[in-house]
């Protein structure tokens, strides 16, 4: 029987670590305005020169010649609207059309599973590529249980993101509202296909 | 005792070598939590976004009644 001091620490390495860092940076550029605050954390953000480092340096350029302000009424235009926005960044949206449908009954049989809650304050479905987004995070570093393994993370990123958010992050960089936000959705196609890879490599 | 898990070499080579350390760590407070836990709004409590958050509200129950 396991009692709390010998109950076995799962712990993950750096790169894992940095890959839910990863997604939990898109998930707050993505979940609602950013603030002065991440502005500052994108103009901190290190790069190098592989495809993502680029991407990350257009955005840290975008960051510094565009206001707060302005990058708000983006993300109102984009994601907000008068009734909606350019884009609608919900799974079942994105796999069936509408809103609501199976895919986020899925989503949420797999969220109950998980232990995964999410806050009543907040009113849209839980198929927000925001939320999703912040989920693998959770599940990378064990925000809801253990860690899931690499396999089981999987298995999550096929089932909820990888079918959409690619086409998504796509639609995200044409969008004729999109400025600040090319970047972003540029940096997000990029970071679905190293996911997408790094999980055929064995753990 | 511990279990590391991702012990191989390749993906983590993979991984570091995709860019994806960029030195961020926590950079925001999430809708989620486990199951009964509290959790904080994705959404800032800002003045101006709590406005903005009731008229998204609004609009998406507008939206939804199809």
């Amino acid at each position: 029987m396991l009692t709390e001091e010998n109950k076995l620490r799962i712990r993950i390495s750096q790169e894992e670590e940095q890959r839910a860092h990863f997604y939990l940076l898109l998930s707050r550029l993505l979940g609602a305005v950013a603030d002065e605050q991440l502005f500052d954390v994108i103009q901190n953000l290190e790069i190098d020169n592989s495809e993502i480092g680029k991407a990350l340096g257009q955005l840290k350029s975008a960051a510094k010649c565009t206001s707060v302000k302005t990058a708000a009424e983006e993300y109102d235009e984009l994601f907000i609207g008068v009734t909606q926005g350019e884009l609608i960044p919900f799974k079942s949206y994105y796999l069936t059309g509408y809103l609501n449908e199976k895919p986020l009954a899925e989503l949420r049989d797999d969220m109950e599973k998980l232990g995964i809650a999410k806050s009543d304050l907040v009113a849209e479905p839980d198929d927000h590529i925001a939320f999703l987004l912040e989920m693998m995070h959770g599940l990378i570093v064990g925000s809801f249980g253990d860690p899931l393994s690499v396999v089981e993370q999987n298995n999550f990123f096929e089932k909820h993101i990888f079918c959409w958010a690619p086409k998504f992050f796509e639609d995200l960089e044409k969008a004729d509202a999109a400025n600040f936000f090319i970047p972003v959705g540029r940096i997000g196609k990029l970071f679905m296909e190293v996911e997408g890879e790094a999980f055929l490599i064995a753990a | 005792m511990s279990v590391k898990k991702s012990k191989s070499p390749s993906r983590r080579d993979f991984i570091k070598t995709a860019g994806l350390g960029v030195g961020v760590a926590a950079v925001a407070s999430g809708v989620l939590s486990a199951g009964d836990a509290e959790a904080t709004p994705l959404l800032s409590t800002d003045k101006a976004t709590d406005y903005r958050e009731t008229e998204h509200i609004k609009k998406y129950y507008e939206s939804a009644q199809f």
